[in-house]
């Protein structure tokens, strides 16, 4: 038998170079484990707790914190505080959410509203209620009072305070009205401390705040004004179809009007309106809302030149 | 001593000479890997496993899925599916979640790290051979949870109505399922009845 003729091809053999790599394996195992652990204690949001009177419509684990529309938060606990008298929302923001977490920050619940003249926070009817927020401004926080109710956005505009003998259809957010425009709304409803009046608290938009005089009248619209005269048969009048429901004032300044009225302004409100005010007819002349003011530089101006 | 082998891709037959310890032998012809047993079988098993034993945590700890439903939003971890399927009184189901996703995952991880761990103690060796037979039994079990979260996936897909997310546990726990499968694929069983001087040589 020659060698040479059947002579069988050598295997080659090299170092093992494979095996090293299962050992990334288990390590990247763990570096996803620290990732995970990394996210879920240092990049985390605050754990903040908001106490409420009445969590009425939440659900642990279910219910979201919203702002703007979209989740930032998700409610984590519901407890009874010690005293029985709160129930302590515990609330787990998300990292980018963080910046809520300021005093003065101010949470409410929104649920389903169904009032007169105004419905609001229908989506929860079939999602259930959840908690927004108006963020504060102050130093961080992780505890806070909850209110009951959304608190009044506050635009800016001149607060007057009016002193009524009979509250009527009013309720807070009821419109102010100059010639059947809607220029403020009330903000605030009580008894003086004697409880010799109703004390109304309304705000007039900024724009329109000029409009008010130390010498304008002011008169419960709310309702509906019916008139049986011998002549002019039946008159129905209405200031606008939302005061039907919802109450409303409406006031008039004289020709030769005042010094403008400023913030605390006292006005007493007639319970009707006299048909010598709804004949005044001055001029008045209006500042511009801030908004409105504001001059966009890249549009051009009236009369100037566009192009060639 | 030469040994005349086929390779068992090409069909080449070759000689091969003495293999050192750390070396792998490659065909003349095709280049594919020749061996009559698996290269470096216990390393490779102690490190599957190991990465299955660390991933077992996230996947059993976090949330599987994350639904939302008309805005309320709900996790759900595999322990807590069980429970609740427990609750509305599906105890087979239950129990059959229960066994093939968290007790077998944990038992075969728990049975492989045994055996890798404790090879080249002689005194173990029954026990070994007992613990790789029911991970032989247990294995085809592992692999309905696949088929579970399939059908999981599928009952809470509604589309427009709710929007289902998978979670981190998912995805650590679908890494466990390969991991182990693995683990047992690249374990050697020889490596369970061999006498020291052999195993030296070969894990």
């Amino acid at each position: 038998m020659s060698e040479t003729i059947h002579r069988l091809p050598k295997a080659k053999i090299q170092k093992d170079a494979l095996s090293w790599f299962f050992w990334t394996l288990p390590v990247a195992a763990v570096a996803l484990c620290a990732w995970f652990l990394l996210h879920d204690f240092v990049f985390a949001g605050p754990t903040i707790t908001v106490y409420f009177q009445d969590a009425q419509g939440l659900q642990a684990q279910n219910s979201m914190l919203k702002y703007r529309g979209i989740r930032i938060g998700d409610v984590e606990s519901l407890k009874l505080t010690k005293n029985g008298q709160t129930v302590s929302v515990k609330v787990k923001l998300d990292h980018s959410a963080a910046e809520v977490a300021r005093a003065g920050s101010t949470f409410w619940i929104v649920r389903p509203q169904l009032k007169l003249g105004a419905i609001s926070g229908l989506q929860t009817i079939v999602s259930g209620s959840y908690i927004t927020v108006q963020p504060g401004t102050g130093p961080r926080t992780n505890v806070f009072n909850g209110v009951a109710e959304a608190p009044i956005v506050p635009i800016p505009g001149v607060n007057i305070t009016l002193l009524a003998n009979n509250l009527d259809s009013l309720e807070n957010q009821s419109g102010v009205f100059y010639r059947g425009v809607q220029v403020g709304e009330v903000t605030g409803l009580h008894l003086d401390e004697n409880a010799r009046f109703v004390v109304v608290d309304a705000r007039i938009r900024q724009e329109y705040a000029p409009l008010v005089r130390a010498d304008s009248q002011f008169w419960n619209a709310g309702g509906i004004n019916a008139h049986v005269g011998l002549f002019t048969g039946l008159q129905i009048t209405a200031e606008s179809a939302s005061t039907l429901v919802s109450g409303g004032i409406a006031f008039a300044t004289p020709v030769n009007y005042g010094p403008a009225a400023t913030n605390g302004s006292i006005f007493a409100l007639n319970e009707k309106p006299d048909p010598k005010w709804q004949n005044w007819n001055p001029y008045v002349p209006l500042v511009q809302a801030p908004e409105m003011s504001r001059t966009n530089s890249s549009m051009p101006q009236i009369g100037s030149q566009i192009g060639k | 001593m030469d040994k005349v082998v086929a390779c068992q891709t090409c069909g080449l037959v070759q000689e091969v000479d003495d293999v050192p310890k750390g070396a792998v032998v490659k065909c003349a012809r095709c280049n594919f890997q020749i061996f009559h047993r698996r290269v470096a079988s216990r390393t490779r098993t102690m490190a599957f496993t190991l990465a299955a034993a660390v991933l077992y945590f996230p996947s059993n700890l976090y949330p599987i899925v994350t639904a939302e439903y008309q805005g309320q939003f709900t996790q759900t971890t595999i322990f807590q599916g069980i429970r609740s399927l427990w609750h509305d009184g599906q105890y087979f189901i239950g129990s059959l979640v229960f066994c093939t996703s968290l007790l077998t995952p944990a038992l075969k991880i728990l049975g492989l790290l045994f055996i890798t761990l404790t090879l080249d103690w002689p005194r173990f060796q029954k026990t070994r051979a007992w613990i790789y037979k029911i991970i032989r039994l247990i294995d085809p079990w592992n692999m309905l949870e696949v088929f579970l979260l399939a059908i999981c996936v599928s009952m809470v897909e509604m589309g427009e109505v709710a929007t289902v997310h998978p979670g981190r546990g998912v995805f650590s726990f679908a890494a466990v399922v390969v991991l182990t499968l693995l683990a047992t694929l690249t374990f050697d069983s020889r490596l369970l009845w061999d006498t020291p001087a052999e195993k030296k040589h070969y894990e």
